[in-house]
């Protein structure tokens, strides 16, 4: 293909002349469950790959093997593993694992492991030599995944200072990015709203935090957060399958053959796979949660009122009522099935209410300042009062966990309860995409906008200050 | 005026094994004109490539029928007599560029994307459509942008993704496209032309052909089959996937039954020849010809005096005992003749019933294998053409009139290059073609939880479509396209298995409420899906009514139950409160409004959905829709636009 590939009649723009909003930035959110990668001006991240991971270590080989990615991690083999670098609290704790995985998110989908759009353009401008041996050239100095792209990252609102150097470190030296800046999710879960004054309430999967965000800048000792989201809401629903007379059958997809309809709450009769080993607990465990994603999304109601679950109104039990209501049915996929009716109230009103949850020996009922109404009161306390009026005005719902059927009406209800002087106002994004990437979607909206240019940490301000400017730079 | 002409648009689908390529877009579509294997092969001059293998020969040598020791002696020879020879067949030292549908060489893949143009040496204002694979990245498709339009000075260029694609062809808005190819299988959802990223599987890899054809491989090497021979197996079409609880033919019935219809033998060649007919031969005290169940290939390979099972003969030719084996092959074509006629009398009347059971049932069945290296075996001996044809004649099991119906009535995915087309090359130059019985393994090509991942794969895209309510109609508008899934009864077995790990039945429990009119959006029959607000079936709290009662008389009704009044502020709310899907699965149908697009099959639809398109965005909006980027675009954005027009 040598001869002809001359540059074009018209000159592409030189590389020079790419910088800030013109080369679309990569904005990288990642979170316990999902690590979001897109560019920035784009309206939904366009690679999304999953923060557990695999690691495969056959017997008769030397060293684990890494898998990344849904394709990977999902097929039952003997020796695998399924982790994730980030503990309860979403704090990393393997860097070095993280970094990979962050790498693969943006490499995958985005910028390919070795392609870069930069060095043909480079070797265009030069005009020297054949553009072929050019383009070989370019693979194999342009190892550095994200040498044309400015990356913006996002990070927790309590992230550690040296966590945040070590992102910066991260970006700079191993990708090889010419422009850095580090942003607060709350921050910019609030600007994907529209709005420079909200206070932010994030249901995630691992932890659910409260953010309140005053003119753009977030109100650091406002911060409250806690571990009832998601996964508190998977671990209230294996309880309760596990309380339940007689116990509920969690079974994931991989175990079963085939399934044939049964009568509800009779056992199943599914023809099983045999593996001829015994998967590993935490892959049964991943694949269970696929399970209970399923549930939560067709079954789990959040008990819209009046008032709460427990202890209703004049007496009677809400939850006498709620067994009166039409149940959900739930079919496992190994074809048990069953309706939970007052169950699927139970599920989520730890959330709201700690003498609700369901307990077990092992898990402990959450304490009281951990549920969500006062998670956001105590994250109110902190603010002056003109704030608060305006901080309530502008409450901003977002995350995945957040989707649970009736969740933002009852936050709604509750915070009603709870500040009846001034006007509660409740807003969560309408599209299920705006309220699972919010974070990402206000950093892909921020990073293109002409006026971010400035903001950027390039590599030279690096090079001179060192890692610790992002302390000063990214407030 | 459109800005284009009908016979002006070229569209290229590139993938893995196969790239396809038209120009001009004929009145009624047909399928792509060029298919290209996509691979080119390195030239003798750095960076520069040749689309076949060239073969250095020296002139037709006086030891032409001595093997030589060494395969290439012409190597050596002196410059003077060195020929060079293009053989189109050879796979040997190839690149292919595109693995598991990502572009791992780019030179090579460039190389052969101009190769592709050139051979198409199209007129000078012809805008290119190319068929984009999902697992390119954006960079990737930036780059692909300035090759484009910088090499081939196309005045427009747009980037249409597979899945899309397909979807153009199916006609429809809303599907979960599966795209089953050689290395790799993509699932996409896509509803209301909008592809759903995340959650879209991309490159699954071994879910596609060549998984199927490394696990008859593993089947069958013990028999002295090659991965060549496995894969014309599979696209032969005596390979099904049998659909699931059909058991596998067993092999003693067929034993018992095989000496009564030795007439079958003399069916050679035909790829429907009865399960007796090796049998037969092995009846008469012949040896057999071919793997079987019961012949030990693997160990009398070894014997030097005894190579009747043996499969790979290109080993044989360049190994030197060519002779021995032609003698030996003769012998037997004679004994065969005899047991035809002997057979055809005793046994014409048995026959016809044998012949008639379908390959399903008949636990062996034969094929035609191409042998292509031996082909090149004999090649590389620098025979003069003459003797080159005497050998072919004698190593070939099927009469060459034979083969013409072969390529017809077989499924087979035989690949044409670029302008070798059928008229040339069969007669003297074709390979050479032998007969291969196969057992039960033909039926086992998908056991090796390709289903099982596949299917997996679709429950986990769809499952992961934000908008659930939009799932049950992803299900229930599968599009299964590409070669891999071209084996026969694939499809089916794919669908069978959805519905037998997936498939939610209506709850017993729930027997009534499952009646109710799903709350979910249904297509209009205008082909408009609105979604319709959602009515949560349960009740509100304090009602006294029988809550069934209550549900099924207010589901209808939105406005009527007071627990669905959704906050104003919230009023996009449609997030959850749906039942779990599947509750049914189905395949998107196919319009048929091509006949010749019918009588090639949909495999590759994704194609015709390539011609829809082009002719859409072409011809009928122009740039209206925005997809595909224009020259003057191009030099305004650069690469990175093309994001803003690809579809």
């Amino acid at each position: 293909m040598a001869q002809g590939f001359t540059p074009g009649q018209t000159q592409a723009p030189l590389a020079n002349d790419y910088a800030g909003d013109e080369v679309a930035a990569i904005v990288l959110d990642p979170g316990y469950s999902t690590i979001r990668a897109g560019f920035a001006g784009e309206d939904t991240p366009k690679s999304v790959v999953p923060t557990h991971y695999g690691v495969y270590e056959p017997s008769d080989s030397a060293g684990p093997e890494l898998l990344f990615g849904e394709n990977a991690i999902h097929n039952p083999k003997k020796g695998l593993e399924i982790r994730n670098p980030l503990n309860n609290e979403g704090i990393v704790e393997d860097a070095d694992t993280t970094a990979k995985l962050w790498e693969y998110a943006i490499t995958s989908r985005l910028t390919g492991s070795t392609g870069s759009a930069r060095a043909i353009r480079d070797g265009e401008k030069n005009g020297e030599g054949d553009p072929d041996v050019d383009m070989d050239e370019a693979e194999d100095t342009a190892e550095k995944p994200l040498a044309d792209s400015p990356l913006m990252m996002t990070e927790p609102g309590w992230n550690s200072p040296k966590a945040r150097e070590k992102a910066i470190e991260i970006a700079i030296e191993e990708w090889g990015t010419p422009a850095f800046w580090l942003g607060r999710q709350g921050t910019l879960a609030a600007f994907s709203a529209g709005k420079s004054t909200a206070l932010v309430v994030d249901l995630g999967a691992s932890t659910t935090s409260v953010t309140p965000v005053y003119d753009g800048q977030m109100l650091k000792k406002g911060i409250m957060r806690s571990p009832l989201a998601g996964n508190f809401v998977s671990d209230q629903i294996r309880l309760l399958f596990a309380q339940s007379q007689p116990p509920v059958p969690l079974t994931p997809h991989y175990i079963v053959k085939s399934k044939t309809a049964v009568d509800a709450g009779t056992p199943a009769q599914a023809i099983y796979h045999e593996f001829g080993f015994e998967p590993s607990a935490s892959f049964r465990r991943f694949e269970e949660e696929r399970v209970l994603t399923e549930f939560k999304e067709s079954v789990v109601q959040v008990w819209h009122g009046p008032g709460r679950f427990m202890g209703g109104p004049q007496g009677a039990s809400n939850e006498e009522i709620a067994k009166g209501l039409q149940g959900r049915p739930f079919e496992m996929p190994d074809g048990w099935n069953q309706v939970f009716t007052a169950e699927r109230f139970k599920a989520a009103e730890g959330l709201f209410d700690h003498k609700a949850a369901v307990t077990a020996p092992d898990q402990p009922p959450p304490r009281p300042d951990q549920t969500l109404p006062q998670l956001i009161n105590a994250s109110l306390q902190t603010t002056d009062a003109d704030v608060r009026t305006q901080l309530l005005t502008n409450v901003v719902v977002v995350g995945g966990s957040s989707l649970l059927y009736g969740l933002t009406d009852r936050l709604n209800a509750e915070l009603t309860q709870m500040y009846t002087g001034p006007r509660v106002r409740l807003q969560a994004p309408g599209s299920t995409i705006e309220r699972k990437f919010a974070s990402w979607l206000g950093g892909s909206i921020l990073a293109s906008l002409g006026s971010f240019h400035q903001m950027w940490v390039s590599r030279k301000e690096y090079e001179e200050h060192g890692p610790n400017i992002v302390e000063k730079r990214c407030r | 005026m459109p800005a284009f002409k009908d016979d002006q648009i070229i569209i290229i689908s590139p993938g893995s094994r196969t790239t396809l390529a038209q120009l001009g877009l004929p009145e009624s579509f047909t399928p792509a004109k060029l298919r290209f294997k996509s691979r080119m092969f390195p030239a003798e001059k750095d960076g520069e490539w040749e689309p076949f293998k060239v073969r250095r020969r020296g002139k037709p040598a006086a030891n032409g029928d001595a093997p030589p020791a060494d395969p290439q002696p012409v190597a050596e020879d002196g410059e003077d007599g060195v020929q060079y020879e293009e053989d189109i067949h050879s796979d040997e030292g190839a690149i292919w560029p595109i693995e598991e549908g990502r572009i791992t060489d780019w030179p090579c893949f460039f190389a052969l994307m101009t190769y592709v143009y050139n051979t198409m040496n199209p007129p000078f204002h012809t805008p290119i459509l190319l068929v984009a694979q999902p697992a390119w990245t954006s960079r990737e498709r930036e780059k692909l942008t300035q090759f484009f339009f910088e090499k081939f000075k196309t005045p427009a260029f747009g980037l249409l993704d597979s899945a899309v694609a397909a979807l153009y062809a199916f006609g429809t808005m809303t599907a979960t496209v599966v795209d089953v190819g050689f290395e790799k299988a993509d699932v996409t959802a896509i509803s209301d032309f909008l592809v759903h990223e995340h959650g879209r599987t991309v490159a699954l890899p071994r879910c596609g052909g060549e998984a199927m054809t490394e696990r008859l491989y593993e089947m069958l090497k013990g028999r002295g089959f090659t991965p060549e021979m496995c894969e014309q197996l599979k696209t032969s079409p005596i390979c099904e996937v049998l659909p699931l609880g059909v058991d596998l033919p067993l092999v003693g019935e067929g034993e018992r039954e095989a000496p009564a219809n030795p007439a079958a033998a003399a069916s050679t060649g035909a790829n429907a020849s009865g399960p007796g007919h090796r049998n037969s031969a092995g009846a008469m005290g012949d040896a057999p010809r071919g793997p079987g169940p019961d012949t030990d290939v693997g160990e009398e390979q070894k014997e030097d005096d005894d190579n009747e099972g043996v499969l790979d003969v290109a080993s044989i030719v360049t190994g030197g005992k060519m002779n021995e084996y032609l003698a030996r092959k003769e012998k037997e074509k004679a004994e065969k003749a005899v047991a035809r006629r002997k057979g055809a009398q005793e046994a014409a009347t048995n026959a016809p019933k044998a012949a008639r059971l379908p390959n399903s049932k008949r636990p062996r069945n034969t094929f035609i294998y191409e042998d292509y290296a031996l082909h090149s075996a004999l090649k590389d001996m620098n025979l003069s053409g003459q003797k080159m044809a005497e050998m072919q004649a004698a190593l070939s099991d099927a009469p060459q009139q034979k083969q013409r119906t072969a390529d017809e009535n077989g499924d087979s995915a035989m690949i044409v290059d670029g302008y070798s087309s059928t008229e040339h090359g069969i007669p003297r130059d074709g390979p050479i073609r032998r007969e291969i019985e196969v057992g039960i393994e033909r039926f086992q090509a998908a056991t090796g939880g390709i289903l099982e991942n596949l299917a997996d794969a679709i429950h986990r895209t769809i499952s992961s479509v934000e908008e659930v309510n939009k799932r049950s109609e992803l299900w229930d508008g599968l599009i299964i396209v590409g070669n891999g899934a071209k084996i026969r009864g694939f499809k089916e077995a794919l669908l069978a298995t959805l519905n037998s790990k997936y498939i939610i039945s209506p709850s017993s429990a729930t027997i009534f409420t499952s009646e109710l009119p799903s709350n979910l959006t249904t297509p209009s029959g205008t082909g408009t899906n609105t979604p319709q607000p959602q009515a949560p079936p349960h009740a509100a709290g304090g009602s006294n009514v029988n809550p069934l009662l209550f549900a099924a008389t207010t589901s209808q009704n939105p406005h009527l139950n007071p627990g669905s009044q959704i906050q104003p502020m919230h009023t996009h709310n449609t997030h959850s409160s749906h039942g779990q899907t599947p509750t049914s699965i189905k395949t998107a149908k196919i319009p048929e409004y091509f006949p010749e697009w019918k009588e090639a099959g949909f495999d590759e639809a994704t194609f015709l959905g390539a011609q829809v398109a082009a002719k859409v965005f072409f011809v009928v909006d122009q740039s209206g829709s925005k997809a595909y980027m224009t020259r003057t675009d191009y030099n305004d954005q650069g690469p990175s636009g093309i994001h803003e027009f690809s579809v």
